[in-house]
């Protein structure tokens, strides 16, 4: 019987947030850029198109092209030029990184799992203007005289900064009217195979030996978490904590043949090899009760059943 | 370290590690020189090898427990396919549809909003303009102080006609194009096409304000018997600039309209279409302020004839008519 149902009943619209369906069908999960990030990556592109826009300001004044009365309005054109192409033509470059999200490490996809368009990208970027600049100047400039347009003024600000905090993909305006959301790059980094670990270190072979009903205790999740346990091992400790790792693994040794009614001692020089056995034989038994329909994802798993079964 | 291990999962990562080491090589490679930096080799490479990246994420998913792989193999497919599925659209032929074909058919789509926006100004001017004859005190009421650039119901008949025709080489020139990009129109429409999507409502308010301030304004001028002047004045550019923020207001209000009823589909998928079209009235509402500020920074104080800038005024309107009205309309039909 199930304890909770689902309150609403309607379908949501693409896949849940945090995962992109791509068009062949595997979904892959990435982790959605929060604000704090973005806002870094804004101000990095801030700094360099403010610098481009000096740069120009100084090569005209050089030139004699401006007068004093008329210069803070060709400079803040002069920024809004450099700035408006530079956003739209760096992510179309760049496939959706300025080079402030370059740093940061983040990217701007498009919901569907379909590629970028340079729709998608020149709305989220003139939504920019609307949502950070506007603000932005607006909050230098608030003029006391003008009690309407301060009033417009901090209604929008608050507006702006509430959108994103609202949606779980952390989407601004302009990326809800384009179809976009940011995500952080993932690394690719291949470790090891842990069961590999055992057999290039132990020479002998079938020191330990574990039945099937010694395998039956566990599933995925303490794996996985021996699997990290065994990979912090070898990857070599510094002497300071090595102390309370050999602790560690005492305790773990001791509480997995306490759970799995392991008889047989196990010797402190021991205990490496036999969590690495343990690991090995764990992870062929589950991966085969996986093969056939048996998922277990943790120790509980026998309780889901026969909370399940009617 | 091979043979000797008989796990299912750990056989299948050595038998297509090397794939997956080749794949991100050539993922690094693509990401830093572009798609468009491979050869033709490495370009059929990267796809094929990262189709077969999905399929071993797929498998490895089922039948692996190894939490370095899937954590592997989950961000090597990521990368992959962010870079197999990049913007293959160019540039150039961007723009070139956009100006042919996107923007007209968007403004002939989204009449209905756009008239919407004129007819808020249209009212507000209309209002204005008999508010002031009414009472001239109304005129103080609508225009800041700052905008009226000293004009008001106590200023001279010879003074108003003096800015009207006034040759002041300081306001010409790039500085004054930068100034009149940047004032206060342009703020109008950019405040309204922003404000449409938060709510309608603010939007039309705005509108409706700037155009009880035309309104007085006009009304002030007609009252010194300078009514074509003003007219030729304002033409030159206005006729540029008004449209270009009742087009920007009706872009708002598509999106505005689009949050407020969105019909059977959720908001931000309402919000997305409505985008399509109000995003093509926005940049050409740009395009058009731009203009307008060039006819305001230089046209207007080169021409000081009355004619002439009505002239140049309405018929710079006529020419955005005709590229609303006939752009892109041969292949447009079929596509609703």
């Amino acid at each position: 019987m199930k304890l909770w149902r689902r309150r609403s009943t309607s379908k949501p619209e693409g896949p849940p947030p945090g995962q992109l369906l791509p068009p062949e069908g595997v979904p892959i999960h990435l982790g959605i850029a929060g604000v704090g990030v973005r806002m870094a990556a804004q101000i990095v592109d801030l700094i360099l198109t403010l610098g481009a826009a000096i740069a120009l300001i100084v090569l005209m004044a050089s030139l004699d092209l401006t007068t004093a009365a008329t210069w803070g309005a060709v400079a803040s054109m002069l920024f809004f030029f450099t700035r408006v192409p530079y956003y739209v033509l760096s992510e179309i470059f760049w496939n959706g990184q300025t080079l402030g999200k370059r740093l940061m490490k983040i990217k701007v996809v498009s919901n569907d799992g379909a590629s970028l368009t340079i729709h998608a990208l020149v709305v989220r970027n003139m939504m920019k203007e609307a949502e950070v600049f506007l603000p932005g100047t607006l909050l230098i400039t608030l003029d006391a005289e003008e009690p309407l347009y301060t009033l417009i003024a901090l209604i929008w600000i608050i507006g702006t900064l509430i959108v994103p905090l609202c949606n779980k993909r952390r989407r601004r305006l302009g990326d809800l009217i384009a179809g976009t959301y940011v995500i952080h790059l993932p690394q690719p980094v291949l470790l090891a195979d842990v069961a590999t670990y055992a057999a290039a270190s132990s020479g002998k072979k079938e020191e330990f030996t574990f039945l099937s009903h010694h395998l039956d205790h566990y599933g995925a999740f303490e794996l996985q978490t021996l699997e990290d346990l065994l990979r912090a091992q070898k990857s070599g400790m510094p002497y300071e904590t090595s102390k309370t790792y050999a602790d560690t693994l005492a305790k773990v040794v001791e509480n997995i043949r306490r759970r799995i009614d392991y008889a047989d001692r196990v010797e402190p020089d021991q205990r490496v090899r036999f969590l690495q056995a343990f690991y090995n034989a764990q992870r062929a038994y589950l991966e085969q009760r996986q093969l056939f329909g048996d998922r277990r994802s943790d120790k509980h798993f026998d309780e889901d059943e026969v909370e399940e079964t009617p | 370290m091979e043979a000797t291990v008989d796990i299912r999962s750990a056989r299948f990562r050595e038998e297509r590690e090397a794939d997956w080491k080749r794949l991100e090589a050539l993922v690094q490679e693509a990401e830093s020189r572009g798609v468009t930096g491979l050869s033709f080799m490495q370009a059929r490479d990267l796809a094929a090898l990262y189709r077969q990246a999905t399929t071993s994420l797929a498998i490895a998913r089922e039948i692996s427990l190894d939490k370095a792989l899937l954590a592997y193999l989950e961000a090597l497919t990521a990368r992959a396919y962010l870079s197999v599925y990049a913007p293959q659209e160019r540039l150039g032929g961007v723009v070139t549809k956009f100006l042919t074909k996107g923007a007209p058919q968007a403004m002939r789509r989204s009449w209905a909003f756009i008239l919407l926006g004129f007819v808020c100004m249209g009212l507000g001017a209309l209002c204005g303009y008999l508010l002031f004859f009414d009472n001239a005190d109304w005129y103080h009421v609508f225009m800041p102080e700052g905008l009226a650039g000293g004009r008001g119901p106590g200023s001279t008949t010879e003074y108003l006609r003096g800015v009207i025709y006034d040759d002041d080489p300081d306001a010409r020139g790039l500085g004054a194009f930068a100034t009149f990009l940047f004032s206060h129109n342009t703020r109008i429409a950019i405040f309204v096409f922003g404000l449409g999507v938060f709510l309608c409502v603010p939007a039309i308010a705005l509108i409706f304000y700037n155009g009880l301030m035309f309104g007085a304004f006009v009304a002030l001028h007609v009252d010194r018997g300078l009514g074509w002047d003003i007219a030729g004045w304002l033409s030159i550019h206005g006729v540029t600039e008004l449209s270009a923020i009742c087009i920007a207001c009706g872009a708002g209000l598509q999106l505005g309209f689009a949050v407020l009823f969105p019909g059977q589909r959720t908001r931000a998928r309402a919000l997305r279409d409505a985008g399509r079209d109000a995003t093509k009235l926005a940049i050409v509402a740009a395009l058009m302020l731009v203009a307008a500020a060039l006819l305001e920074g230089f046209g207007r104080q080169l021409v000081q004839d009355m004619n002439t800038r009505l002239f140049i005024g309405w018929g710079m309107g006529a020419l955005w008519v005709l590229w609303f009205a006939l752009g892109g309309r041969t292949s447009g039909r079929g596509r609703s």
